[in-house]
């Protein structure tokens, strides 16, 4: 009981801490290039946890940012081209994306496991190279530029909070992330998490009960491309200007990198991919002076965490908390002894 | 768009060409499969390397590129061997530790590229020069020797599987591990072995795309992405399956473009696999398992 405690409250003094954290990083960084990147570093916290949720039934996506460049081009081509205001244009983009998925998810959670990371990742490179040749819609290789930035907006006891500016939409970034991050953590806690969870831990069984498999995995999936979108959707109008080139955000390698931020962060645990999103891009940040020796680097650790530590850092502090009350134990005992 | 039989017919040799170099992808990336239950998503990295040795073979020290793609099979494949032996054997059995591993190696694979070979791109010397008429119409020399060389190791392969022990064996042991090892077959030799063939395999691809196009780091992304294609389109594990879909991605990609423009040629290959999915979910010529 007391044990259950105590990490409730090491959960809540680190939730809490984290969150002051974040708000008050803006002043006390105060570095438009640093906002950017902790702007970006949500944005891949969102898409590493929406890609987790995949997980949850036993699939690997390798395409996730193939819907968040759904969400990007929808939400900006609605803005620019229909009119649409920003808040209206995000869940729409967010519709969109897991509208697609839903209809993609259909043949391709038919298949085996493997089948569903091969498809997935062709999906995000389509995707791609979709947007990179449609010259008449999204720019094709010169990129869509001039996305607005969503309106300012004022609200009673805060004043006016203006989204052009670089602090204004971290904190517009700051709110719908952990919105997202909310309903994607009481989904997982649900009895539709326990549902996903048993289809991945025995799917026959699962059927035999009477969960509808196929439905349950193709919500999954689409809530998962729901979150992608309006990760894209932010993306876009932050970076008011998009890109499908082969070396842009939305290239396989970005996939890559998010399944390497969930396993190094530990992809058990619903904190998992933030931490790792977290650590990892703030290391890579570091590391820039390493240049092409980056994406090594990053690499090489995926692999060592595979081979020497599964379960990732969080499987790790589990582990030094283990191996330490063991020591507290022990220490008791001879206590008693002596 | 002006569109004259000679286009037409220069994107039907080119799709030929490229479809035999994604079926050489394809059968290397059935075959670990098939034997590991372990999808290699570095493959397109060793196609990379395999063709970056033919490069610096032929500059460098002066093969022949016949000699020079044979060398570098031979280095893929104890480099395949290396890598079966120190991660991805350890690795057997896991589900999300393997394809982590493995795209963890495409990065490392790739920066290294860039930093030793640069961001620049070379090329081979030419397989071979001028061209041929063929019914009234002209084929360079190139593309007949590529896709003759890619048919000749996909023939020995199939050769290999059917006649040989080791081959014999090599089936044996995708259909059945447990039986296999009850036959006296040991599970590490063949995965070695399917490492070695299917890296040396892409090494050849990897010297024939090479020496058709460009060399660049980033170059093994695409035929990995097709071999993969492939191997759902075609059925896991079925060698002419593999080949159906090599040829159907090739000309998509050779006649596609020039006919409806790049934006459809993207999406066609993901239509297709949709359509195959929905009607026969384990591939064109795939058996269903369990």
């Amino acid at each position: 009981m007391l044990n259950m405690n105590r990490s409730m409250l090491i959960k809540i003094f680190g939730f809490t801490g984290l969150a002051a954290l974040f708000i008050a990083a803006p002043p006390i960084v105060s570095n438009i290039y640093w906002i950017s990147v902790l702007i970006l570093t949500q944005i891949y916290i969102l898409m590493a946890a929406s890609m987790r949720t995949i997980l949850l039934i036993g699939h690997i996506s390798l395409g996730h940012i193939g819907f968040m460049l759904l969400g990007a081009y929808g939400s900006a081509l609605l803005v620019m081209k229909a009119g649409f205001p920003f808040c209206m244009a995000l869940i729409v983009a967010g519709f969109l994306s897991g509208l697609v998925g839903l209809a993609l998810g259909y043949p391709f959670l038919r298949v085996r496991g493997i089948y569903f990371a091969i498809l997935t990742l062709l999906t995000s490179e389509s995707f791609r190279l979709v947007a990179f040749n449609w010259r008449g819609m999204t720019g094709g290789a010169m990129g869509l530029m001039g996305i607005p930035s969503p309106d300012a907006i004022s609200i009673p006891g805060l004043g006016v909070i203006d989204f052009s500016t670089t602090e204004g939409y971290y904190y517009l970034t700051l709110v719908v992330i952990c919105l997202s991050l909310m309903v994607l953590y009481r989904l997982e806690r649900s009895r539709l998490g326990f549902k996903w969870r048993a289809i991945r831990e025995a799917e026959k069984l699962a059927q035999a009960v009477g969960v509808n498999v196929m439905w349950y995995k193709l919500v999954c999936f689409a809530v998962a491309c729901f979150f992608a979108g309006i990760a894209g959707a932010l993306f876009a109008h932050f970076q008011r200007g998009l890109s499908a080139d082969a070396s842009s955000i939305f290239s396989v390698l970005t996939s890559i990198y998010l399944l390497v931020y969930i396993v190094v962060g530990g992809e058990n645990k619903f904190a998992g991919p933030i931490i790792g999103a977290f650590v990892l891009s703030m290391t890579s940040e570091f590391a820039r002076p390493l240049e092409e020796f980056q994406p090594m680097m990053i690499g090489g650790l995926a692999i060592v965490v595979v081979m020497l530590m599964p379960g990732g850092i969080l499987g790790f502090l589990g582990q030094i908390r283990f191996w330490w009350s063991k020591v507290l134990k022990q220490e008791t005992r001879q206590g008693i002894k002596g | 768009m002006n569109l004259s039989g000679q286009m037409i017919w220069q994107g039907l040799v080119n799709g030929l060409a490229l479809g035999w170099i994604y079926v050489l992808m394809a059968l290397g990336l059935t075959l670990i499969f098939g034997i590991m239950n372990i999808m290699q998503f570095a493959h397109g990295e060793i196609y990379m390397m395999g063709a970056y040795v033919v490069y610096y073979l032929t500059a460098s020290f002066g093969f022949p590129l016949l000699p020079a793609t044979a060398t570098s099979m031979v280095i893929m494949a104890l480099f395949g061997v290396i890598l079966d032996r120190f991660l991805f054997r350890r690795l057997k059995g896991q589900v999300i530790g393997p394809i982590v591993v493995s795209l963890g190696l495409t990065l490392i694979l790739m920066s290294s590229a860039v930093v030793f070979f640069g961001l620049y791109e070379r090329s081979i010397p030419m397989l071979a020069q001028g061209s041929v008429n063929i019914f009234g119409s002209i084929v360079p020399k190139d593309r007949i020797l590529a896709v003759a060389v890619a048919v000749l190791l996909t023939f020995c392969l199939h050769l290999f599987l059917k006649k040989s022990k080791y081959g014999q064996a090599m089936v044996a042991t995708a259909q059945s591990p447990e039986g296999a090892i009850l036959q006296g077959i040991s599970p590490t030799k063949m995965s070695a072995l399917a490492w070695a063939i299917g890296c040396a395999l892409a090494a050849a691809a990897g010297a024939l795309g090479g020496s058709l196009f460009m060399l660049g780091p980033s170059m093994g992304l695409l035929p990995l992405i097709k071999g993969l294609v492939i191997i759902v389109v075609g059925g896991m594990g079925s060698l002419p399956g593999a080949v159906l879909g090599g040829m159907i991605l090739g000309l998509i990609d050779g006649l596609v473009p020039i006919i409806f423009g790049p934006a459809l040629a993207a999406l066609l290959p993901l239509l297709i696999v949709i359509l195959v999915l929905v009607i026969r979910p384990q591939g064109l010529f795939g058996v269903e398992h369990e």
